[in-house]
C-alpha cells in the first residue's frame, strides 16, 4: 500500500483495474456456472451407461458361451488369423464454454472380417449374434470412455475456473479495493491539508490587509517623502 | 488314399477273434458317461467348487483333481485329455482293419490341426503357442509339426511345405485333392489359394474329402459297419451341407457367381441329400427357399421346422439331438466298429454339456442351464414318448 503514490491519476488507473477484474469475475462465474451444468449432465449420463453396460457385458458373453457350444472353440481360429480393426476411435474435440474437451467417436473402416465364414459348419447363426453383441458391447464401452475422459478434463477445467473466481473475490479485487480507499483518503487528506493551508494563508493576509486599513488611515499627513531615501540611489556619473 | 484294408472284419462269427476284447473294451466304457443323477447334481451346484466335488464321485474324478480351481476351459482340456488317454488305449490295442478305422477317427482333428498351424504361420505367431493349442487327438509325429510354420510364406515355400511335410500326413491326399480343384477353379498358384481362400472354406472342403473317403473305406468294409456307419456319415455329410448354406446366407458364399464355383464344392458327395440335394441346394439363396429344398427330404423337415420356429432351440441343438440319438443306436448292436466312432463324438458331447454347465453356473445364467443335450439319458424325446423322432 505504500508503494502506491496517491495522485488522480493513480486513482484512476486503480479504478479501471476494479472495472476489469468486477467484469472478468462475473464472465467467469458465468463460465463456471455452464461448466457445472455440463458436469452434473455428464455425470448422469455415465451413471446410465455403466447401468446399460453390466447388461450388455453379460449378454455379450453368454451369447460367446452359446456359440462355443454350437461351433466349437473357436476363439484360436479368431485369434490366430489377420486382425485388423473394423472399427476405429477416432479423438475428435469438443468446446464447451470455451473448455477443449476430449471426445471419442467409433467410425467403421470398412475392411470385412477375415473371419466372415467362421461357423460354416456349425454355429453361425450364434457367431453373428456374438458379432452383433459384442459390437453393441464395443460401442458403450467406446461411449463411456469418451464420457469418461470429458468428465475428468471437465473436472479439471471447473477446479481452476473455480479457483480463479474465489480469487478475484476474496483476493485481488479486496486488494485493489483496499489500495483505492487509501489514495481516496490520502486525496481527501491532502486536500484538507491544502484546505487549512489556504485558510491559514487567507487569514494571514487578511491580517496584513487589515494592518495596512489601519496604517492608511491613520498616518494621512506622512511626509511622502519621508519613505524616500536619497542613499538608495547610486550615483550618477557623467 | 489310405491304405487298403486286409479284407472285412468278419461279421457275426469271426468279428470277436480279432476285434472282441476291445468292442469288450468299448462297451466298458460306455457306463463311464454321466448319468441323469450326476448332470441334475450339477446343474443344481451353485459354485464351481461345488461342481469340482460333485464330478470327483463319477468318472472324471481323477481328472479333476488335479485341477486346483476349476474353471470352464480348465476342465474342458483335463476332460478332453481324458479322453486322448482312452483312445490312445484302445488304438494301441488294436489290429487291422479296426486300426485304420480309428486313424479315420483322427483325421478330422489333424485337418483342424494342419489349418490352425498354417493359418498361424501365415500371420507369424509363435511356435509353441499354436501347439499348445491343437487338438491332441490330431497331432502327428512333433517335428513334422514344428516344421510346418518354418516354411518361407511364399508360393515356394508353400509348394515345398506341401511337397515334404503335408504329403507324408495322412490327410495329405485331402490337400492334393484340393489345392488341384482350386487351381483349375482359379487358376492359381499354391500360395494365392491358401491366403484367398478363407481358413473355414479349406477346412470344409478338407473335411468333405475326409467324409467321402470314410464313407468309402467304411463300404469297403462291408457287413454291420458299413450300414451303421455308412448312415451316421451320410447324416453327417448332410449336417454339414445344410449348415453351410444356412450360415453361408450374408456372406460372399452366397453370391450366385460364389454358390456354383464354390459352394458347390463344398457338398460332400454322400448322404441323403446327394446328389440331387446338393444340386438343388447350390441354387438357394435364401431361407425359404433352403426351407422348401429340405421339404422334399423327410428327415430333415422336423429339424428345418425347428429351425423355423426360432423357440428355444436353435437348428444347432436340434442337430445335435439328432446327432446323439444316432450315435446312441450304434451301440445297441454288436460286430461292427460304429461304436467306437460314436463313443469318441458322444464323448465329445458330454464334454460340451459339461463345459456348458460350468460355463452358465460362472455366469450366473441359470434358467439356461438345462440347454444341453445328454447321452444316453432316460429323459431323452425319443426315448420316453411314444412319438418316434
Amino acid at each position: 500500500m505504500s508503494e502506491v503514490p496517491p495522485t488522480r491519476m493513480n486513482q484512476q488507473v486503480f479504478k479501471g483495474k476494479k472495472k476489469a477484474a468486477e467484469s472478468g469475475h462475473k464472465l467467469l462465474k458465468k463460465k463456471a456456472d455452464a461448466l457445472k451444468v455440463k458436469f452434473r449432465d455428464y455425470a448422469k449420463m455415465i451413471a446410465e451407461t455403466k447401468g446399460s453396460m453390466s447388461s450388455d457385458a453379460t449378454t455379450a458373453f453368454f451369447s460367446l458361451t452359446q456359440a462355443e457350444y454350437a461351433a466349437g472353440n473357436f476363439k484360436q481360429k479368431v485369434a490366430e488369423g489377420t486382425l485388423t480393426a473394423r472399427v476405429r476411435v477416432g479423438a475428435g474435440i469438443d468446446n464447451v464454454a470455451g473448455v477443449k474437451l476430449p471426445v471419442f467417436t467409433p467410425y467403421e473402416t470398412g475392411s470385412i472380417a477375415d473371419n466372415q465364414s467362421l461357423g460354416l459348419v456349425g454355429g453361425g447363426k450364434k457367431i453373428v449374434s456374438v458379432r452383433d453383441k459384442f459390437t453393441v458391447f464395443l460401442h458403450q464401452l467406446i461411449k463411456l470412455a469418451s464420457l469418461q475422459t470429458s468428465f475428468v478434463t471437465l473436472d479439471e477445467a471447473m477446479k481452476v475456473t473455480n479457483r480463479r473466481v474465489n480469487a478475484l473475490e476474496n483476493v485481488t479485487i479486496p486488494k485493489i479495493q483496499n489500495i483505492l480507499d487509501y489514495i481516496d483518503r490520502e486525496l481527501d487528506e491532502l486536500e484538507r491539508e491544502d484546505f487549512t493551508r489556504l485558510k491559514l494563508v487567507q487569514g494571514k493576509k487578511e491580517d496584513v490587509e487589515a494592518d495596512k486599513e489601519n496604517t492608511n488611515a491613520n498616518g494621512k499627513d506622512t511626509d511622502i517623502t519621508a519613505d524616500f531615501d536619497a542613499q538608495d540611489d547610486a550615483d550618477v556619473v557623467f | 488314399m489310405a491304405s487298403t484294408p486286409s479284407g472285412t472284419h468278419g461279421g457275426m462269427a469271426d468279428f470277436n477273434i480279432h476285434h472282441g476284447f476291445i468292442e469288450a473294451l468299448i462297451r466298458g466304457m460306455r457306463s463311464s458317461f454321466l448319468a441323469d443323477s450326476d448332470y441334475h447334481h450339477i446343474t443344481q451346484c451353485e459354485t464351481l467348487e461345488d461342481v469340482k466335488l460333485n464330478m470327483s464321485e463319477t468318472d472324471y474324478a481323477d481328472a479333476v483333481s488335479d485341477l486346483t480351481v476349476l474353471t470352464p476351459s480348465g476342465l474342458q482340456s483335463a476332460a478332453i485329455n481324458k479322453l486322448v488317454t482312452e483312445f490312445k488305449y484302445v488304438r494301441t490295442q488294436a489290429v487291422e482293419p479296426l486300426a485304420t478305422f480309428l486313424d479315420f477317427i483322427t483325421y478330422e482333428y489333424m485337418i483342424e490341426n494342419i489349418m490352425l498351424l498354417l493359418k498361424g504361420a501365415l500371420s507369424g505367431r509363435d511356435i509353441n503357442e499354436l501347439l499348445a493349442q491343437c487338438h491332441p487327438l490330431g497331432m502327428f509325429k512333433e517335428s513334422t509339426m514344428r516344421s510346418i510354420p518354418t516354411f518361407e510364406a511364399n508360393a515356394k515355400g508353400f509348394a515345398d511345405l506341401y511337397q515334404t511335410v503335408l504329403v507324408d500326413t495322412p490327410v495329405g491326399p485331402y490337400f492334393a485333392m484340393f489345392l488341384q480343384e482350386s487351381s483349375n477353379a482359379m487358376g492359381g498358384e499354391v500360395r494365392n489359394v491358401i491366403e484367398e481362400v478363407e481358413i473355414e472354406i479349406i477346412k470344409s472342403s478338407l473335411i468333405k474329402y475326409w467324409i467321402e473317403d470314410f464313407y468309402q473305406y467304411v463300404q469297403k468294409l462291408g457287413g454291420e459297419t458299413a450300414e451303421i456307419m455308412g448312415d451316421i456319415l451320410m447324416v453327417r455329410a448332410d449336417t454339414n451341407a445344410i449348415n453351410i448354406t444356412l450360415n453361408s446366407f450374408g456372406t460372399p458364399l452366397n453370391e450366385p457367381v460364389m454358390r456354383t464355383s464354390d459352394r458347390k464344392r463344398l457338398y460332400p458327395a454322400v448322404g441323403h441329400l446327394y446328389p440331387a440335394g446338393t444340386h438343388m441346394l447350390a441354387d438357394v439363396s435364401t431361407e425359404e427357399e433352403l426351407g422348401k429344398v429340405l421339404d422334399l427330404f423327410p428327415q430333415y423337415t422336423s429339424i428345418w421346422s425347428v429351425h423355423a420356429a426360432e423357440a428355444e432351440m436353435s437348428i444347432d441343438d436340434a442337430f445335435y439331438e439328432r446327432d446323439v440319438q444316432a450315435l446312441e443306436l450304434a451301440f445297441e448292436s454288436q460286430m461292427h466298429f460304429g461304436c467306437f466312432y460314436a463313443y469318441v463324438k458322444l464323448k465329445e458331447q458330454e464334454i460340451r454339456n459339461l463345459v456348458w454347465i460350468t460355463e452358465c453356473i460362472l455366469q450366473a445364467q441359470k434358467d439356461e442351464i438345462n440347454k444341453f443335450v445328454p447321452v444316453f439319458s432316460s429323459h431323452a424325446p425319443w426315448r420316453s414318448s411314444t412319438k418316434a423322432r
